[in-house]
């Protein structure tokens, strides 16, 4: 079996490259990309301490957070998609109105 | 034993694959490579002794949120669009504040984490989880799916170009 | 860890072997059925000269294929182009391990053999997952090609499997409702035996027979053309709009692996069809024995229901125009999404007044 701080370090890594790609990249869907990916570490991290302690409820907290992941991303792509039918670039230091 | 090396493998595969959605300039790479992160993710939770929710993530991230995200950016073919670099103070700020924020994330992980092996097999069959989903968590579950309802609603208003066109010649 | 059970390894191998084999024979038949099927619903000979009615010109077809250059687009994505037909190939032969395709006995030593490579209790969302993974390859080989065509057969499978997923799942769910398990060995022993339909026609207990079900039927068939990209609803690749879509710059055995892989989920999905609707394995008005007899029958049984689902997916497609884009996402989320979600609905009812 395998110990479960195992996964917590693997969570932890792709977590911190998620932060690291939301902060180094001008690329909208990228930084989008890379919030879905701290998303999932932390998915990770619930699991690994739902099978630790035993907890039904890490599970479904996993599933609440796919859910929202997913209402995200249909709303945040469309905001994209937007932006880009405005401006012709997905630069997210292009998009620096508020209103266009 | 074999578990150790479906681990680390797998492990390997999904921090290879997510440093290059991070280093990889085109986003149809990127993608792609999120695809292999999550699978190699549904492996751990396989490996976990969660199954139901593996096939769910494979299902739902892998499947269904990733073409979502491939679907826009062939859409909008952004792969022709050179992104430009980002100013190199960033870059450095960036990658170092990140690095020195994991480093602490696996330091107080190491120092504090649970070394316990868990005692006994843990049952996550889907009836457990779904028992569990609609007793003690009912209310979040119906509060999802108006978030859900109202994302699609959100996601048509935005993209509607038509509406959007409208709503600019009126004001 | 105990000490590996070999002749467990021994049987799993064998199934492995015998599954994968049929698998990948699927192919030259279907080719074969499918030209010499389209020569027949189009009233001409067809394919006669290689051997007696034809039946190795397929043969002929993969020598020429092996034989062909194999080559790259200038611009192309080469790792991408590369992996793209193996990842078409992949759902296609590993969802076929939860499927059951025989009725399990046991073995003079006393052993259950049970004729399904993976017995796992969350069969149909593991078909599932591994068939959203189909999506992926045609996405990748549209990309790589570099050009215009392939990229829109790209993007319009992209859209149109996520869209049919959900209405398939959806109708899947009310078979799974009726059977309470997500296991598909469950919902094959749930239709054996028979029922009495309207107080007056005896039927067998398949799925396809109860009221409950048309709808999630004709839904779930209807879908799986849009999921195997076939006509009416190949819109991937679409020769009249999109030149041959997402595999136009393809050749030599890159394109042969497109081919392959097509064939291949037709089969899957007329194997998940038959075990979901038809009873899997089942005879109808027959009771197997549970011995090795019962199962060579229920094998023979199984592989006739197949073959007749996949003898559908020809007539369809030589019967059928192909639509316009968009009516099939009407008809995807307008018409389809809507009827499943009131199966479910349904089905419920049936449960709650115990009619199932």
């Amino acid at each position: 079996m395998i110990p479960t701080h195992w996964f917590l370090i693997l969570s932890a890594i792709l977590f911190t490259i998620g932060v690291c790609g939301v902060l180094t990249r001008r690329n909208g869907i990228t930084i989008f990309m890379c919030i879905e990916l701290m998303v999932n570490a932390v998915n990770l991290t619930f699991v690994a301490y739902a099978r630790q302690f035993h907890q039904i409820h890490g599970l479904l907290f996993v599933f609440f957070v796919m859910a929202i992941a997913a209402a995200e991303a249909a709303v945040g792509l469309a905001i994209f998609i937007s932006l880009f039918h405005h401006r012709h670039t997905i630069d997210v230091d292009e998009a620096n109105l508020m209103r266009w | 034993m074999i578990s150790f090396i479906i681990f680390f493998f797998f492990a390997a595969v999904a921090v290879i694959f997510a440093a290059m959605v991070v280093l990889h300039r085109n986003p149809v790479v990127g993608a792609l490579s999120l695809v292999a992160s999550f699978f190699a993710l549904a492996v751990m939770y396989v490996l976990l002794e969660a199954p139901f929710l593996a096939a769910l993530q494979v299902i739902v991230y892998a499947g269904a949120i990733m073409v979502l995200f491939l679907f826009v950016i062939m859409l909008l073919n952004l792969q022709h669009q050179a992104e430009p670099h980002t100013r190199p103070v960033q870059q450095f700020l960036g990658y170092t504040t990140s690095a020195a924020f994991g480093l602490a994330l696996i330091y107080y992980l190491a120092k504090y984490g649970v070394t316990k092996l868990p005692d006994g097999p843990f049952v996550s069959d889907a009836r457990t989880i779904g028992i569990g989903m609609f007793q003690a968590y009912i209310f979040p579950f119906e509060m999802v799916s108006i978030l859900l309802l109202a994302a699609i609603v959100g996601a048509l208003l935005l993209s509607n170009r038509s509406g959007l066109a409208k709503d600019e010649e009126t004001s | 860890m105990h000490g590996i059970d070999w002749v467990d390894v021994g049987l799993s191998g064998l199934k492995i072997a015998v599954v994968l084999g049929a698998m990948l024979n699927v192919t030259p038949i279907m080719v074969w059925v499918e030209r010499r099927g389209s020569a027949l619903i189009q009233d001409r000979p067809g394919p006669n000269r290689v051997g007696p009615f034809g039946l190795f010109q397929s043969f002929a077809d993969a020598l020429k294929f092996i034989l062909k250059e194999d080559m790259l687009p200038a611009k192309a994505n080469k790792v991408l182009y590369t992996i793209a037909p193996m990842f078409g190939l992949i759902p296609a032969l590993t969802t076929i391990a939860v499927v059951p395709w025989g009725r399990p006995f046991l073995l003079p030593s006393g052993r259950l053999f049970e004729p399904i490579i993976a017995n796992v209790n969350i069969g149909i969302l593991l078909i599932f997952a591994l068939a959203s993974m189909g999506v992926y390859g045609i996405v990748m080989a549209g990309w790589a090609s570099a050009n215009k065509y392939s990229l829109f057969g790209g993007i319009r499978a992209s859209a149109q499997m996520i869209s049919y997923e959900l209405s398939l799942t959806l109708a899947a769910v009310s078979v799974l409702m009726a059977a309470g398990s997500l296991s598909l060995p469950d919902v094959v022993w749930r239709q054996t035996g028979s029922f009495v339909l309207f107080n007056a026609v005896k039927l067998p207990a398949w799925n396809i027979f109860s009221p409950a079900m048309w709808i999630a039927f004709v839904v779930f068939f209807v879908s799986a053309f849009a999921e195997t990209n076939r006509l009416p609803f190949d819109f991937a690749e679409a020769e009249a709009e999109l030149v041959a879509g997402y595999h136009t710059e393809y050749s030599s055995m890159k394109f042969a692996l497109f081919f392959m892989s097509e064939y291949m989920a037709m089969a899957t999905m007329s194997a998940l069809i038959t075990t979901l609707f038809l009873g899997g394995w089942d005879i109808p008005w027959y009771n197997e024995p549970p011995n090795a007899l019962g199962f060579a029958l229920s094998v023979i049984a199984f592989t006739v229901k197949v073959s007749a689902l996949l003898f559908v997916f020809v007539w369809v497609r030589w019967t059928i125009p192909r639509l316009k884009y968009d009516l099939l996402m009407k008809l995807g989320w307008k018409v389809f999404l809507p009827l499943a979600v009131i199966n479910i609905v349904i089905v419920a009812l049936f449960i709650a007044r115990r009619w199932i």
